[in-house]
């Protein structure tokens, strides 16, 4: 009788310990992760290319988490939707740094709101990667902040000057969205054009929401506009390209980036190509580096990945370097970065200067004729 | 001249659209008193309806923009069924409330359903763009004004020459004395609620090609399509009409004469301005002087 009881006291303990332990586990398992922030579009208007860098880091988690992870740890991802106002990137913001006290946070690729983030960086000192291009947010001179794109002064330096010395333009137009992405780039233009002695026949806005802006291309067109350079978002990129084939425009058209990312590509016929040119932060398809990160991001996801993705995937790659040197203290980690020179990533190579900035060159394209096929003209560095 | 042609046409074909958005708004408002605040994701369901029947499932052009038109229209019924029944025996204020819950769930499912890519939809013009004395001219443009004016053409045909048409303007005036008279009140508001579905669903497919399809189109074409109504006057059809098209024409030769960064502030003042001088619109009926 004693024994019997012996033996089933013993199992109930070992039941107990059995069963905690299966509790404490994944608790266990869950603290050994490096928690990682993401702030990204992720519903609203510019989900259009949030959706893509959200997949380009789960595909960075999943590569660094097998390939060991950090020293042994797990990284593990927590995303906040920062939608498409000022007011839910903050919120965003803050609610991960809050809930999730990450060691590093990734922010979203929009100018407006990296802006408007940045003094919650400095509070929550963690070293922090955005693609946003305007030059006013590395104008803040935020340390724990790293731009993982071209600056749009760099881009909007590269469109003046290509349409100045290659196209011949006198009197360009300017067609820019506005905010502070597109303010930024109308001005940086502005500024090439007057260095080489030509001032620009015009500057017409739009709104982010608008979408019939035929009144601002006539308006650069009556005023004599022999080049329109844009400075767009992809929808409304690819929505500018159309509505100045429609209205008869012939006039050469140099654009930023985004009316090139495959979800506005998709949009676009080849006969609204026609005359156009492209400076994009990479012409991914050359590069022999983003070759098979291109292939497994469209078999994992079903689309083709753009240079924003490309950017988040390598951002994710230099914040694992970083951490595999000296840790994960942030103090270390942006230190680290801050002294980053020649990081080979898919979509550039990285060395980060004084303001943050980690991207130096830009491409330009333009497209074969009756074709959508993108043909890489020259590669411009900053000087 | 050229230039102010192109933008006369592009004015009014952008007004068309908001005409036809603002068609959808007063004829829920007419019949039940209620604003519709998802009467833009309606046009942005409109529109994707057709993605799915031409692009998706690669019907014809126009077999796909009848599907879309008759599956809005069965999308109302079921909005009515699902939303407005329920609740027509609350404050109206309740049934609003709804409305903006209701907009936001569709708004979020298309997200899910179609993702945030945007769509383009073919046009059954085209690209073809004619010369009209030296301008380019779209088609598309063209055909979506003389469809717009179709369609309220044979709106107003069916409000004033139809028994259901009659049972409409009745029941929007008293709906307990129509009831009391035996008018189908229910079947009556079923019919409202497709109509008004049917309004959007054009509207959405009309201004598809012209813009592109995304899911959130439908925010900005109801902010326009509200301002219409204030101006034309809540209740009124001409007045939608007449609203949608000042709103266009406001913001297209507003953006190419005075502003193109403030050009929205032009048509939202003239509707602050007509809410403080003239709150009933042009044409609106003052309440005191209905039934």
């Amino acid at each position: 009788m004693i024994t019997y009881l012996k033996r089933a006291m013993s199992l109930r303990i070992a039941c107990a310990w059995l069963t905690a332990g299966a509790a404490v586990s994944p608790c266990a398992a869950w603290a050994q992760q490096i928690p990682v922030g993401v702030t990204a579009p992720m519903t609203g208007a510019l989900s259009l290319t949030g959706k893509g860098y959200v997949d380009a880091l789960k595909l960075a988690e999943q590569d660094i988490n097998a390939g060991g992870g950090i020293n042994g740890r797990k990284v593990g991802l927590s995303f906040q939707d920062a939608q498409a106002s000022n007011g839910t990137a903050i919120n965003a913001f803050i609610k991960v740094v809050q809930e999730q006290k990450p060691d590093f946070v990734f922010l979203t690729s929009y100018s407006t709101q990296n802006v408007a983030v940045g003094p919650e960086v400095l509070k929550a000192q963690r070293p922090a990667m955005y693609a946003g291009g305007a030059d006013i947010v590395a104008e803040q001179k935020n340390p724990w902040m790293f731009r993982i794109r071209p600056s749009d002064g760099l881009t909007a330096e590269a469109m003046a000057r290509y349409a100045h010395e290659q196209l011949h333009s006198t009197k360009p137009g300017i067609l820019y969205i506005q905010n502070d992405f597109g303010q930024g780039g109308a001005k940086a233009a502005q500024k090439t054009f007057a260095a080489a002695g030509i001032t620009v026949v015009g500057a017409e806005a739009y709104g982010q929401n608008d979408k019939d802006m035929s009144a601002q291309i006539l308006s650069l067109k009556n005023k004599g506009a022999d080049s329109i350079l844009l400075f767009v978002y992809p929808q409304d990129g690819a929505l500018l390209l159309h509505q100045i084939k429609l209205l008869g425009l012939k006039t050469p058209v140099v654009s930023s980036s985004a009316a090139f990312v495959p979800a506005a590509m998709q949009l676009i016929s080849p006969d609204d190509l026609q005359g156009v040119y492209g400076v994009v932060d990479a012409m991914l398809t050359s590069q022999p580096a983003a070759q098979s990160f291109l292939k497994r991001f469209k078999a994992a996801y079903g689309v083709d990945a753009d240079p924003y993705a490309a950017a988040y995937y390598d951002g994710a790659m230099m914040m694992a370097q970083a951490m595999r040197t000296v840790g994960t203290d942030p103090v270390k980690v942006r230190d680290y970065l801050r002294t980053l020179k020649d990081f080979k990533g898919v979509a550039h190579i990285y060395t980060f200067d004084a303001a943050g900035n980690g991207v130096h060159d830009v491409s330009i394209v333009k497209f074969a004729p009756g074709t959508k096929d993108m043909q890489l003209i020259q590669q411009i560095t900053s000087k | 001249m050229q230039q102010l042609l192109q933008l006369l046409v592009n004015g009014v074909a952008l007004g068309s659209v908001y005409a036809l958005a603002a068609l959808g708004f007063v004829i829920v408002y007419s019949a039940t008193g209620v604003v519709n605040f998802a009467a833009g994701q309606f046009v942005m369901l409109g529109t994707f309806f057709g993605v799915a029947a031409i692009v998706q499932a690669h019907f014809p052009i126009a077999l796909g923009y009848l599907a879309a038109v008759i599956g809005m229209a069965l999308f109302g019924v079921l909005f009515f069924l699902g939303v407005h029944l329920p609740l027509r025996k609350r404050p109206v204020v309740s049934v609003i409330i709804g409305t903006v819950a209701i907009g936001i769930v569709m708004q979020n499912a298309a997200l899910l359903i179609w993702g945030p890519w945007p769509a383009r939809l073919p046009s059954p013009f085209g690209d073809t763009a004619i010369s009209i004395a030296g301008a380019a001219i779209s088609m598309h443009a063209l055909a979506t004004i003389v469809i717009t004016a179709l369609l309220i053409a044979a709106l107003y045909a069916l409000l004033y020459r139809t028994g259901i048409g009659r049972s409409m303007r009745a029941i929007a005036q008293d709906s307990e004395a129509a009831r009391l008279i035996g008018l189908p009140v229910t079947l009556t508001l079923v019919v409202t609620w497709a109509l008004a579905a049917a309004c959007s669903a054009f509207a959405g497919l009309l201004v598809g090609p012209m813009w592109f399809a995304d899911v959130n189109m439908g925010e900005p074409v109801a902010l326009k399509a509200f301002a219409a109504t204030v101006i034309g006057g809540f209740g009124s059809v001409q007045g939608a009409i007449l609203g949608g098209l000042f709103v266009g024409l406001v913001e297209i030769l507003g953006a190419s004469y005075l502003t193109s960064t403030y050009k929205d502030l032009l048509a939202f003042g003239v509707m602050i301005a007509f809410l403080l001088v003239r709150p009933q619109g042009i044409f609106g009926e003052r309440i005191g002087d209905r039934g």
